[in-house]
């Protein structure tokens, strides 16, 4: 028995993760119980998914933003800059979508590489550059189409963002789950066989099957509500909806980057340590400018699912969304000192944050009120963080 | 040592008449240092007499304002930590100039990591690798995948250290490598300059302990506001002598400067 714990110990499982997860269950138990068991209906469950995908997406890069010592606040403005761009040449100018997409991406990547240029080159704080562009690019989301809604007709596009039809429907949900699970198995084994090999295997067989258990339980459940949920007039239930198909794809990239390449590495040791990144060679410059380069990538997918589930651009499109964005980071156990914080917290973050302003709606909780918690639960969030790092000895 | 040898040996690092400041204040004014193969030269003189500034030029943390560089007697340009590592200098800085976040592996590598043949970072041969350098150091370090912060003083130099042994420094500048370190750990450096020194790597000691200097170094040479006062063999001169060189900037009468080896 003490060699169980020994091993749960020595293993690398982030315990703050499995916390943050116990709260997004938790919360999910009492707004089920309150709501006399609506929260979990797979109708709800469905929408809370697809809701919390813009969100999602765009908080799993600003993750790394506020891991290497950035910030930026400028990303509701530049994601609603973006989409009614892309909503405007496909409407007024009558682009293809995938023309328009390109071309939104393209203004999203010169403004990334304008403030990112400011921060990484001049040095100027992200701080300001991106407080300045929280209210520049909201103005040029306004001129884009001069203040006009932008609605988006084409039937391929709207299935981007959720919605009616856009699910992948029972079978491909199945196929998919399925083909996850024996992906995410079978790079356990893998890992395990590399490990023997290079003698330094860590964890016991038990420990890596119940680690693996978790994830292929969560993506069998979801993909079985996803499945559980069909439109009164439709003659099939939904499956997985798009929007959350792009949010996991964007999640599991961006994991890969954190974690395998040096990029994702150089990210961190730059938020750990400034001094030392420039001091063993690290060229941070670069680094910083390719941050804010995939920053403005993953802001362009955002606003595409966007406009896609709102089926029009306006200009008001992604207000007040950093700080959904920022929040969910930091729920998720992003530190805002840097140099901490993990891709899959903060998609536990966003949810967590999407449960409570969902639950509270299905109470009846006035908008106030939702307001003035969720902006506590945000300061919880942070107090919570400060009390963690001094008790695990990270800060004194 | 055979010092007639050396003589005609070209020197490993030809620092000649170095300038740099920052803003008007001059960090470093006109300074000349020659380090050689298989010799630890101190560097002394007070907090902010331009040791450090010096010896991050030649790291490649700041630019030379004017002066030259060689290195095997070949004029270099280092205009980046990367450039000064390529030409096998290795730098242990006072702060370590560790990632606090990262573990011990991560620190080893950082900026050099081992790729796979997919380009993506290859962690279990890192880990092999760094588990191997770190034993030769410290047999008892066995906790190297946990962020560095949770290491012991002497846990986080022998990471600072093992980069140089294992990018096979020719060239090491070591800054105050014994400041964190107890009595065993001090002892440690001690061992491992000697035996870097029988390998034929050549040393730059920036150190405030007089026992650690007179115990390792060849020569020493001293600085005092940004300009070289003397470099002396370490056998001519005495404590007093240098605490002279050190505070009042007075060289030593009647002893020879060896800004060479051999003179």
């Amino acid at each position: 028995m003490s060699g169980a714990l020994q091993a749960l110990r020595q293993s690398a499982i982030d315990w703050r993760l499995v916390l943050m997860g116990a709260v997004l269950v938790g919360i999910a138990l009492v707004f089920n119980v309150l709501s006399g068991g609506i929260f979990l209906s797979p109708e709800n469950l469905y929408n809370i998914a697809q809701q919390t995908a813009v969100v999602g997406i765009v908080a799993t890069v600003v993750v790394l933003i506020i891991v290497a010592r950035h910030i930026d606040l400028s990303v509701g403005s530049v994601m609603g800059f973006v989409g009614v761009l892309i909503a405007f040449l496909m409407y007024t100018g009558g682009w293809s979508w995938p023309a328009a997409a390109l071309a939104g991406l393209a203004v999203a990547i010169a403004v990334s590489m304008y403030q990112g240029a400011l921060t990484a080159v001049l040095g100027v704080p992200s701080f300001v550059v991106t407080l300045g562009g929280l209210m520049s690019f909201r103005g040029a989301a306004f001129l884009v189409a001069d203040g006009k809604t932008q609605p988006v007709n084409d039937e391929f596009f709207q299935r981007l963002g959720g919605g009616y039809d856009g699910a992948i429907g029972v079978t491909a949900s199945w196929v998919l789950a399925g083909l996850v699970c024996v992906a995410m198995a079978a790079a356990t084994l893998l890992r395990r066989q590399r490990q023997q090999r290079f003698g330094v295997l860590s964890n016991p067989l038990w420990l890596d099957l119940g680690v693996l258990a978790v994830p292929v339980v969560i993506v069998l459940g979801f993909t079985a509500a996803m499945n559980g949920y069909q439109i009164p007039n439709k003659d099939a239930p939904q499956g997985i909806p798009i929007p959350v198909l792009i949010w996991a794809a964007v999640a599991i990239t961006l994991s890969f980057i954190v974690h395998r390449t040096r990029f994702g590495r150089y990210v961190f040791a730059m938020g750990g340590n400034p001094d030392a990144a420039a001091l063993v060679g690290i060229p941070v410059r670069r680094v910083t400018l390719m941050l804010f380069v995939l920053l403005g990538v993953l802001i362009t997918i955002a606003a595409v699912v966007s406009i896609a589930r709102l089926n029009a651009g306006t200009n008001s499109l992604g207000t007040g969304m950093e700080l959904y964005v920022i929040a969910a980071a930091v729920i998720g156990g992003t530190a805002l000192a840097g140099g901490s914080g993990s891709i899959l917290g903060s998609v536990l973050g966003a949810l967590i944050m999407q449960s409570l302003d969902s639950g509270m709606l299905l109470l009846d909780v006035s908008i106030g009120k939702r307001m003035v918690i969720i902006g506590q639960v945000l300061i919880a969030a942070v107090v919570f963080d400060v009390l963690y790092r001094r008790w695990t000895g990270e800060r004194s | 040592m055979d010092w007639g040898k050396k003589l005609m040996a070209e020197p490993l690092v030809a620092l000649r008449g170095i300038h740099k400041a920052f803003g008007g204040v001059h960090a470093v004014e006109d300074v000349s240092v020659y380090l050689h193969p298989g010799e630890v030269v101190a560097l002394l003189g007070h907090n902010g007499a331009g040791k450090s500034t010096l010896m991050k030029m030649l790291a490649g943390a700041y630019p030379i304002d004017s002066g030259e560089i060689r290195i095997r007697g070949e004029k270099v340009q280092i205009r980046s930590p990367a450039d000064s590592q390529a030409l096998g200098i290795e730098t242990i800085y006072q702060t370590l100039a560790l990632a606090d976040n990262l573990d011990a592996v991560a620190n080893l590598f950082l900026g050099r990591e081992l790729l796979t043949p997919w380009r993506t970072l290859d962690d279990l041969r890192m880990d092999a690798e760094a588990r191997k350098v770190f034993a030769r150091l410290n047999k008892n370090f066995k906790n190297v995948r946990v962020p560095v912060r949770r290491l012991s003083g002497g846990q986080r130099q022998t990471v600072a250290i093992s980069r140089a042994l294992y990018f096979n420094a020719r060239i090491l500048i070591m800054d105050e490598p014994c400041a964190a370190l107890g009595p065993e750990e001090t002892r440690m450096v001690g061992e491992l300059i000697k035996q870097l020194k029988a390998e034929g790597v050549g040393i730059f000691l920036i150190s405030h302990d007089m026992p650690d200097v007179f115990g390792l170094s060849d020569r020493l040479a001293v600085m005092k506001n940004g300009k070289l006062v003397g470099t002396y063999r370490t056998a001519d001169v005495n404590e007093d002598e240098v605490l002279g060189m050190i505070i009042l900037g007075k060289r030593p009468e009647g002893k020879a400067q060896f800004d060479r080896v051999g003179g």
